[in-house]
């Protein structure tokens, strides 16, 4: 016997470890992580850097030229500030094709041409305008984009440090170094801006996104304000979001008249923004230095989707234009344009950009210090269109002798990649010093030998070069800068190249290997059901329960398939509760027992799916894929006194039917010692739950009571102590009094009211109910047991000991309580209240275990613990003790399959649509909730399988 | 006790098969009168009303329910049991009270298993109920009365005998079945507007309700005629 015993727990176990590995290994393809640093760039640490502190001697006598912010006196931060102010306008899901001519593509499209000022301005002036292909780094979502843009990073899906729960960028970013730096910034269009930086704006006009169907308000609310505010000068930087082109790729896709329509207004838009800044560009007007910036976050199919890294979604455009008339042109080694004729015949040029250097590019403009986490370097191309001549007065001089103003943008330019590299370099090594994955130590000594390499040349002689103006001859003196900036643009190649490897590609290895793993433990567990003790083993056909439990499961996991059916998970596994709850009605019906039961059964299942549809709503509320629709809604009004009342009232009515339910439990089992007195206690914890909430309401005049007891925060802390030394009893009565194990009932209730507890007093007042209406529900599942068999006769040899519909009806129902507890698979589904409960600080492990419990409590917790209690309690002959000890085992092994096969499918699911347009918005998030839960569930299983069995 | 009613149900079933039964010819009359009428039902509603199931569930659910419902219980009460024990009048007020209770039921059913409630819902569901009655329970009550043992055995054991049986518990539990197939493209985000309750559902049921009347048929035909021929020889 021992041995048996030994063997299934080591099975239990074995399973949970396989689970763990292949889960592991999928999440390292596919679940990229990125650690978020706390730190902060300012002024003075460019001091550190090996660079020039000043600026380059010989052009400081005009550095006081084009500000009129900056000034001697002001200290310089990293870079001379070339440009005072920047429009940025951000046009949402900007294909490269809308913006770039025709010409460049194999054919010309309905969409194209249509922001044609853009065109004109490129092609006319290709010195102070220019139009970009921007390329964006994959998630190819808004939010991310826009964290991506202004922290210069590669944000991935889990940027661990990330704070609880809102989406504030808490890394050090551009706007941030904005706001350090004294600028002043408007905001106007999409709320997510508003999201990511919720104090840094001094004016914002944001207008909600998520309504996909409304093209115009966002770009209307934007427009409105928009043109009032050009000719305003309390604004360094402005930025404009405008969501029209992506809602109408969403909707109606971009070959639509919507789209093109959207296109012609922006056109009209942009005329006048352009006509605005072009007639305050006169010396000492409003807009004498100011950069105009249109770009999109990223691209879109044809279809309107983007999120995924296919060559549409990541291939958006930059459009950036100088109103200073005179720019640098660059040396061609530094030129990436590609140029074609127009229609009209004109020359028109593309060149390329990548986002990632975006922030970087328009700090060095600004003259602000680089955001701490930036990895992108300073474009030249982009910076030099800001960077015009330094000194407006001698633009004559560039006329004759365009070499020298060459050599002064060169030599700018290689000081301001200097502190660049010396930037990235420090953030790459503070990163893997601090990042539990960090790169490797190969990645990290060929990194560090290039920058040092460049970094050695440069003290060695550049610098020596660049102090010392009136040196060697010119061209000579370029070309060795020329090689300092190609040493420094190969430094940042490669590590751009090993942090994308790192964050933002999937391996499809990993991930496949992690999949067939988990299929491979699939089979072997649904071996395991069968497989052990001859004697009780089963190995006939499947019969009627066993195929419609096959059929119910498979309806699930393929329902995953579908983001639809995952938005509404809880619905549908509510159809399928009830569903075999008709089917078991129509058994008992047909048995002419258990009628009662079944009725009460689906019941219960309506009040479920009533306390799933109001999750729903409240899921609707934030989440950017669904529309709310409060159909629920009867016709009551919410602030009625007499509901008010009941709302209160219930939850405690309900916690005393719980103590007088366990009471009858324990006063009818015979006396069994300590199993008894653990569920007393419960008893207890019930109670002071009950006392609690009834002093939270002023109802029954308790309000005192708190302050008697000393704090609200010591009732919770007294309920978890209780439940801790219940726990601890029960484990230490298993392991020293082994005889006494023969009840098993009441040592289930005993295990599931010690944990029950403290689940519903993170619940808070709806947890009272669903336990309630659980427990009802499981007592119908075990009453309802068998009912399908054909005769009593006929179930003693087939599948006598297992019935796999009671265990399916089991998995679902705890699935409906997960939902109708008002929870979903989304980060901001969770309860960071509950976390709170009982105690006012944070401590990340006790609140991170507090939340977990608050999460899985009704669904995984107490489903697993409680499992024992659907085999139905008939003999107690010691023969039938280890019959059923064999079945309890089967039991949760079919427990096990059932969770393994739905995260399979999520697992299956995540990988086919890894480049869906919801991939981060929603199926990872679905896949993170099932791989925790299913990794809790081996664990439970594995400890209840050492206290069962 | 139920011992003897299961020893004697055979015996009664056979004696009904007798006197009551309907030939196959007959139950495909029966199927067409009842598919036109349905035909009917959405006949009226497009020419005299205008609407259909999308623009106005509630307006053409009532007109395809209460064209039925007449053709069904005229129908259905010349095959009622017993007709020496109760009069034709008699079949056709009981099925009155089935389809108000078949409609509860289908309605119950229906929240259990997720319909949506809400008072702009109610009449949606009601007129979805009484239809969904007219295809399950209103036949039923037209034949077997209060006749608990014949419930029984055609709904819940699923044992029909004689055509007749057939003729009610196929499209019954085919209609029952193609609404649970029917609520499958709901949540969908297609954003069609059949995907509202109860459209789909409606055109699950009715799909169901078809496929069972030829199933059924199909049994009379071929089944029947051979078990003829089997106990011929």
């Amino acid at each position: 016997m021992e041995t048996r015993l030994n063997k299934k727990n080591w099975i239990a176990l074995g399973f949970l470890l396989i689970h763990s590995v292949a889960i592991l290994i999928f999440t390292r393809g596919f679940l990229l992580t990125r650690t978020e640093l706390p730190f902060h760039s300012t002024c003075s640490d460019a001091s550190l850097s090996p660079c020039l502190s000043s600026p380059v001697p010989n052009h400081d006598s005009n550095s006081d030229s084009g500000s009129g912010h900056f000034n001697q006196s002001q200290p310089k931060c990293w870079t001379k500030p070339v440009v005072d102010r920047v429009v940025i306008i951000v046009l949402d899901a900007l294909r490269i094709d809308f913006v770039a001519p025709s010409a460049f593509f194999p054919e010309p499209k309905p969409w194209m041409d249509k922001l044609t000022i853009l065109q004109k301005l490129a092609s006319a002036n290709d010195s102070s305008a220019k139009i970009f292909k921007a390329f964006a780094d994959p998630p190819t979502t808004s939010l991310q984009r826009l964290k991506g843009l202004t922290t210069g990073g590669l944000p991935t899906f889990i940027d661990v440090g990330n704070s609880f729960g809102a989406p504030a960028i808490v890394e050090d970013n551009f706007i941030n170094q904005l706001v350090r730096n004294g600028k002043r910034l408007v905001m106007m269009g999409d709320d997510t801006w508003t999201q990511l930086f919720p104090n840094q704006f001094q004016k914002s006009y944001p207008f909600p996104s998520f309504n996909v169907k409304d093209l115009d308000t966002v770009d209307n609310g934007c427009i409105e304000h928009l043109f009032p505010t050009l000719y305003e000068d309390d604004w360094d930087i402005l930025i404009a979001h405008f969501l029209g082109v992506d809602h109408a790729g969403h909707i109606y896709g971009v070959d639509s008249i919507p789209m093109v329509n959207k296109l012609e207004q922006y056109n009209t838009v942009l005329e006048k923004v352009i006509d605005i800044l072009e007639s305050q560009a006169g010396p000492g007007g409003l807009h004498e230095s100011t950069m105009l910036i249109v770009m999109g976050d990223h691209g879109q199919t044809l279809n309107g989707d983007h999120g995924g890294g296919t060559a549409e979604e990541v291939e958006t455009t930059m459009f950036a234009m100088s109103t200073k008339k005179h720019t640098t042109s660059i040396p061609p080694e530094f030129d990436t344009a590609s140029c074609k004729q127009n229609s009209a015949g004109k020359q028109i040029c593309v060149s390329y950009i990548e986002q990632l250097d975006f922030a970087a590019t328009l700090s060095a403009l600004l003259g602000i210090s680089f955001p701490f986490g930036s990895i992108g370097h300073v474009n030249p191309e982009l910076y030099a269109l800001g960077s015009s001549s330094w000194n407006l007065d001698n633009f004559e001089l560039r006329n004759f002798g365009s070499q020298s103003a060459v050599k002064e943008w060169v030599e700018n330019y290689v000081n301001v990649l200097c502190v660049n590299a010396w930037q990235v370099k420090r953030y790459i090594d503070v990163y893997s010093n601090s990042s539990v994955v960090g790169f490797s130590s190969d990645d990290m000594s060929r990194i560090s030998d290039l920058y040092s390499a460049a970094e050695q040349n440069w003290s060695k002689s550049v610098k020596h070069l660049l102090m010392d103006s009136n040196g060697d001859e010119d061209s000579t003196k370029i070309s060795a800068l020329k090689e300092q900036i190609a040493a420094y643009l190969s430094f940042f190649s490669s590590l751009v190249e090993l942090a994308r490897s790192k964050w933002t590609e999937f391996n499809l290895n990993l991930m496949i290997t992690g999949f067939a793993m988990l299929v491979i433990s699939l089979i072997l567990q649904s071996l395991a059901i069968f497989h052990g003790d001859k004697p009780y083993a089963v190995n006939s056909g499947l019969s009627t329960g066993a195929a419609f439990t096959l059929f119910i499961v498979l309806v699930r996991a393929c329902s995953f398939l579908s983001n639809s059916y995952i938005l509404e998970e809880g619905k549908v596994a509510n159809f399928l509760l009830a569903t075999t709850g008709l089917i078991k009605l129509r058994y008992s019906v047909m048995r002419k027992t258990m009628r009662k039961e079944a009725v009460i059964f689906l019941a219960m299942v309506s009040v479920l799916r009533v306390s799933i549809d109001i999750g729903l709503t409240k899921q609707a509320a934030t989440s950017q894929f669904m529309s709310s629709s409060p159909s629920w809604m009867l016709g009551i009004a919410p602030d009625h006194p007499a509901l008010t009342y009941a709302v209160e009232i219930a939850p405690i009515l309900s916690v005393v039917i719980l103590i007088c339910v366990l009471y009858r439990v324990i006063a009818k089992t015979p006396n069994e010692g300590l199993w008894k007195y653990v569920s007393v206690c419960s008893m207890i914890s019930y109670f002071l739950i009950a006392l609690l909430w009834s002093s939270e309401t002023n109802i029954f005049g308790l309000d005192g009571l708190l302050h008697v007891i000393g704090g609200r925060n010591r009732i919770p802390q007294t309920v978890y102590i209780i439940g801790l030394v219940q726990l601890f009893l029960l484990a230490s009565a298993r392991m020293f009094c082994a005889g006494n194990d023969k009840n098993w009932a009441i040592r289930t209730v005993a295990l599931v009211s010690a944990c029950s507890s403290p689940v519903i007093l993170l619940s808070r007042k709806q947890g009272s109910m669903l336990a309630l209406a659980y427990l009802l529900a499981g007592f119908c599942i075990m009453r309802m047991e068998g009912v399908e068999r054909r005769t009593k006769s006929d179930g003693q040899n087939k599948f006598s000991k297992l019935n796999p519909l009671s265990v399916l009806q089991w998995t679902l129902l705890s699935i409906c309580m997960f939902f109708a507890s008002g929870h979903w698979c989304a980060f901001d589904g969770l309860r960071y209240g509950a976390a709170f409960v009982g105690f006012d600080e944070f401590v990340l492990i006790r609140q991170a275990v507090l939340l977990t419990i608050e999460t899985f409590g009704f669904s995984i917790i107490l489903s697993v613990f409680g499992l024992p209690l659907l085999i139905p309690i008939h003999s107690q002959t010691p023969q039938a003790h280890g019959e059923k000890r064999y079945q309890l085992f089967q039991m949760y092994m079919l427990y096990g399959v059932i969770s393994a096969t739905t995260v399979t499918a999520t697992i299956l699911c995540v990988t086919i649509h890894r480049r869906h347009l919801m991939v981060w918005g929603l199926f990872a998030p679905k896949f993170v909730f099932d791989v925790v839960g299913l990794i809790l569930t081996d664990l439970l299983i594995c400890l209840a399988s050492a206290y069962y069995l | 006790m139920k011992e003897a009613t299961k020893k004697k149900k055979p015996v009664t079933s056979i004696g009904v098969c007798s006197d009551a039964s309907i030939s196959a010819s007959g139950a495909s009359f029966v199927y067409l009168i009842t598919g036109l009428s349905l035909a009917v039902g959405f006949w009226v509603a497009r020419n005299k009303f205008s609407v259909d199931l999308v623009s106005n569930p509630s307006l053409t659910l009532c007109l395809l329910w209460s064209i039925e419902f007449p053709i069904v219980i005229f129908v259905y009460s010349f095959f009622r049991r017993s007709p020496e024990k109760f009069s034709y009048f008699r079949a056709l007020g009981r099925s009155i009270i089935g389809l108000f209770s078949g409609a509860f039921m289908n309605a119950l059913g229906a929240i259990a298993l997720g319909a949506p409630i809400g008072t702009q819902y109610l009449p949606k569901t009601i007129h979805w109920s009484f239809l969904m009655s007219v295809f399950t329970f209103v036949p039923a009550t037209a034949v077997f009365g209060a006749s608990w043992t014949d419930w029984h055995r055609v709904f819940a054991s699923m044992k029909p005998s004689g055509n007749i049986e057939y003729m009610i518990f196929s499209p019954a539990y085919g209609a029952i079945i193609g609404g649970w197939f029917g609520a499958w493209p709901m949540p969908l985000d297609w954003e069609r507007p059949w995907q509202e309750w109860p459209i789909c559902v409606c055109y699950g049921a009715i799909g169901g309700y078809i496929a069972g009347q030829i199933v059924s048929l199909s049994v009379m035909f071929f089944l029947r005629k051979h078990n003829k021929n089997l106990k011929l020889a």
